[in-house]
């Protein structure tokens, strides 16, 4: 199901304490990928693949400027309680209907 | 399965900061509550299909804690704890619920099972805490900080 591979998405960009420090710093100011390499200590690839995570969840968005890629804070906030609350209903019935089928499956086994 | 109800949540909205769900299962109410607190059967139905859920504490009594990660496959981790509030055995379960890539946004979730003859009605009922809420606590908070320090100044001013 397409839902759940967007609460996974968003859980994966954010379970990488580079990627939240990313996004912290993007909170301050757009910022181009050597300028987000630098303090983390980390290579441009490594910074580059970071970033691609974090734009597929919708949390960045990139743009060449000239011969660097500008970085700045998605249309997606974390802070935004109803991407927040939309996530979590998600994951709840994702929850939920693996749930079930948990208790069809061991149905007996355990009666 | 006959009947509908059993294979699908019925999620409601009550008010911009809960959430509530609704399911029946076709099992009775003390398999469900015995699947649903078992620290060892969490992996196979917690998290996301593909991930993996690794249970790091799960202490099912009032102020016990619990923490779950969820590794992705592609190595990332999430990961989720709380403290449980309130449990009565098979009836409910109250316990708050962290995302800890947001830390301060606290939900509570209070789960209750529900008897209807062999199934069982799990109804869960998730409040947000807004973040203007938690900003008018630490509003409040500093004004009787405030407050405090004013009157000891006084008391100070009125000594000399």
């Amino acid at each position: 199901m397409v839902q759940y591979q967007e609460i996974d998405r968003t859980f994966a960009a954010l379970g990488d304490p580079t990627r939240r420090g990313v996004l912290e710093r993007l909170g301050r100011g757009d910022a181009t990928i050597t300028e987000l390499a630098e303090p983390f200590g980390i290579s441009l690839t490594g910074m580059k693949k970071h970033v691609r995570l974090l734009e597929e969840a919708g949390l960045v968005t990139t743009e060449k400027v000239g011969r660097a890629r500008m970085c700045s804070a998605g249309p997606r906030r974390l802070e935004d309680v109803q991407t927040w609350t939309q996530t979590y209903r998600q994951m709840l019935e994702q929850r939920l209907d693996r749930f079930g089928e948990l208790l069809e499956r061991t149905k007996g086994a355990t009666q | 399965m006959t009947n509908d109800q059993a294979t699908r949540a019925t999620v409601t909205t009550p008010s911009d900061r809960e959430i509530r769900t609704e399911r029946v299962f076709d099992a009775p109410r003390d398999r469900v509550w015995a699947v649903w607190t078992d620290p060892e059967l969490i992996p196979e139905w917690y998290g996301s299909r593909d991930g993996e859920t690794v249970v790091d504490k799960m202490d099912v009594r009032v102020g016990g804690d619990w923490r779950f990660v969820m590794r992705e496959p592609d190595g990332s981790e999430a990961a989720f704890r709380g403290t449980y509030r309130e449990i009565t055995a098979p009836e409910l379960i109250e316990q708050t619920f962290e995302w800890e890539g947001m830390p301060g946004h606290v939900c509570v979730e209070r789960t209750e099972f529900e008897a209807i003859g062999d199934r069982t009605k799990v109804t869960t009922l998730t409040l947000f805490h807004t973040t203007e809420e938690r900003d008018g606590m630490l509003g409040s908070g500093m004004e009787v900080g405030m407050n405090e320090t004013y009157a000891r100044l006084d008391e100070l001013l009125a000594r000399r």
